[in-house]
């Protein structure tokens, strides 16, 4: 393993940590406070595409540490991984899986985009569509994770599931990567740290890490509005299904018209450069909204820019005018 | 814990997982993603598909009494069993399917409180992929009781009358109460027109509900529906909906939690009355 030469043995050797982490790109003219260092720590550079690399490959691992998994003569006489996942988490899972011979299931919601799911199969996984939009309400054990969750009861001989909702690993992943990689990034400088939360493994891993470094450093989470299609995220109204949120650990949640995800992306692209998807989007926009508040203060601010846009371009569609051929 | 109206109606898990596979008690499932079933259930539970199976294929109308005989006799229940329903969205469908029992007069029907996500939360609760085998019986149901339902023209001289409180209670998300959507998205069976029967009170269904899936105790059900939503006990009461299904959870909170008296479930509700000419609307 080489990180200076960038030759590799295997794909799982190119996984981000302190020696080989995400690179962070800083804010041009998007930036409204120009003393502020503003950074985005583009995730979409991890080898299977998105920040749930981390989480995932530290599940995986455990698992097969634990003797969880099991190749079989067909994929379907071992026992391999179910999982409850909006796309991201599923599809680094799933190429992991495959790569190392197991099978995967994903059961994915039905407003997850068209891209995410052809993804999944593309990586080998089986694909479970759940509608669960049909009445959210509070206390509804959400459809996916209750299919994921019967899947790994009733079929316990061929499916185990990481549940990345529940999973002290998902935390675990950012403290021991992210936080480390970017205290050495920002040489202990960091600020600011902008995040989002959909099972809030990176927020409370971020969270424990940074603060530990520096309690006076601040975290920043962004919520979309209710009803949002912002693929990954969740709006306060849909964090009980997440087991590992815990709202102390977060100094201010920032909630956002869903529909600004969208216009910030195309901004980032065509100011910045950055492909970011629409997480990366509505982060982008909390941070603005800290930073307008006074365009003098200086700092240094670190967005998780999740993952990006290629596998939204439905979405795009969907929610900007004009980028379709209709 | 407070003790309902009617605490017979209701089985607690550890009750029923006591009871898997005892002779003359019947686990049902009954869920809104009819996917569920098939990749779990309770051992021993037969599943019902609300989509085909509990309202007429033809007509829009509830199952007749004959293809009700059927389903139930079809699954190998006879008419002395108890009959256990439960499914996911908190009992959503298996309330449905619970009204259904009690319209065409099965005599000892229960839900499992928590429904399938107390089920699936418990480390020690069985769940299996298996199919259940059944021996057919010759079921036989009551006449439809009609009095546990009501129906448009009930519905229509409530929101006429300027008695208040009317008693109806909409079950359906505020965005649909308001009228800013008139179904929840992706929603195929809808309305021509958005909005609330005049007089209708808004208690989102869910509202019943604790986090883990059970119902509320009987103080917080009070003060939530009689309270603030003002509902006049001595009164008969209708609950509806887009559909008629998760009135049917509001209805079993009413009349069995609660004990009201006289409590009808409109099955029509928002898509047949939003969808009718001339009759008023609140938005
Ligand atoms: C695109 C995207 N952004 C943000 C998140 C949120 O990350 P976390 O689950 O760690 O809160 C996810 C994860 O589900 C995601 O897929």
């Amino acid at each position: 393993m080489n990180h200076r030469t960038r030759v590799y043995d295997s794909i799982f050797e190119m996984l981000p940590g302190e020696e080989n982490p995400s690179p962070m790109v800083r804010i041009g003219k998007m930036n409204p406070a120009p003393a502020f260092e503003l950074y985005a720590k583009l995730e979409w550079l991890n080898p299977f595409g998105s920040i749930k690399d981390r989480a995932a490959s530290e599940m995986i691992r455990d698992l097969e540490s634990r003797g969880e998994l099991r190749r079989g003569e067909t994929r379907a006489s071992g026992r391999g991984i179910v999982e409850p996942t909006s796309g991201n988490t599923g599809i680094s899972l799933a190429a992991m899986a495959s790569a190392k011979g197991y099978a995967m299931r994903a059961v994915v919601p039905q407003k997850v985009p068209l891209e995410k799911r052809v993804l999944l199969r593309i990586a080998g996984a089986d694909v479970d569509v759940i509608n669960d939009q049909m009445c959210p309400s509070p206390g509804m054990g959400e459809g996916s994770i209750g299919i994921a969750r019967s899947y790994a009861k009733a079929q316990k001989d061929h499916y185990v599931m990481p549940n990345q909702y529940e999973n002290e690993l998902n935390v675990a992943a950012h403290v021991r990567t992210t936080g480390p990689e970017i205290w050495r990034q920002t040489e202990g400088r960091i600020t600011h740290a902008f995040v989002s939360l959909g099972t809030a493994g990176t927020a409370m891993g971020l969270s424990r890490f940074l603060k530990g470094k520096n309690p006076a450093i601040r975290i920043i989470a962004v919520q979309p509005s209710e009803g949002h299609d912002v693929p990954g995220l969740r709006n306060k109204s849909e964090l009980h299904v997440t087991k590992l949120f815990d709202e102390k650990q977060i100094d201010e949640i920032l909630e956002i018209p869903f529909e600004l995800a969208y216009t910030r992306v195309l901004e980032l692209c065509r100011t910045e450069g950055l492909f970011a998807g629409p997480s990366s989007g509505l982060i982008y926009e909390g941070a603005r909204r800290v930073l307008e508040r006074d365009t003098k203060q200086k700092g240094v601010g670190v967005m998780m820019f999740c993952d990006n846009v290629f596998k939204y371009v439905s979405s795009m569609v969907r929610h900007v005018p004009g980028l379709g051929e209709e | 814990m407070s003790s309902y109206a009617y605490p017979e109606v209701l089985v607690e898990t550890d009750w029923a997982k006591a009871n898997i596979s005892k002779p003359g008690i019947r686990f049902v499932e009954v869920d809104v993603d009819t996917k569920a079933y098939e990749v779990g259930h309770i051992p021993g539970a037969v599943g019902f598909n609300w989509q085909t199976q509990l309202q007429d294929q033809v007509r829009r109308d509830i199952v007749s009494k004959e293809e009700f005989e059927k389903l139930v006799g079809g699954a190998g229940i006879t008419n002395s069993d108890t009959v256990i329903l439960y499914g996911d969205n908190n009992n959503w469908f298996a309330a449905y399917a619970f009204w259904l029992f009690k319209l065409y007069g099965h005599r000892d029907v229960r839900l499992l409180n928590g429904g399938r996500v107390k089920w699936l939360a418990g480390a020690d609760l069985p769940l299996t992929a298996e199919k259940t085998a059944v021996t057919p019986t010759a079921y036989r149901a009551a006449s439809a009781d009609e009095s546990l339902r009501a129906k448009l023209l009930d519905v229509i001289e409530i929101a006429r009358s300027s008695s208040r409180p009317s008693n109806l209670v909409d079950v359906r998300s505020p965005d649909e109460f308001s009228g800013k959507v008139i179904a929840p998205p992706g929603m195929t069976e809808t309305a021509q027109r958005g909005g609330h029967v005049p007089g209708a009170a808004s208690v989102p269904w869910a509202r019943a509900v604790n986090q883990d899936g059970t119902f509320k105790p009987l103080e917080e059900l009070k003060q939530l529906y009689l309270v603030e939503a003002k509902l006049n006990p001595g009164k008969p009461t209708v609950a509806y909906c887009r559909i008629g299904e998760r009135s049917s959870h509001t209805w079993f909170v009413l009349k069995y939690l609660l004990g009201l008296k006289d409590v009808r479930n409109y099955d029509g509700s928002w898509t047949e009355y939003g969808s009718v000419i001339g009759v008023p609307i609140e938005r």
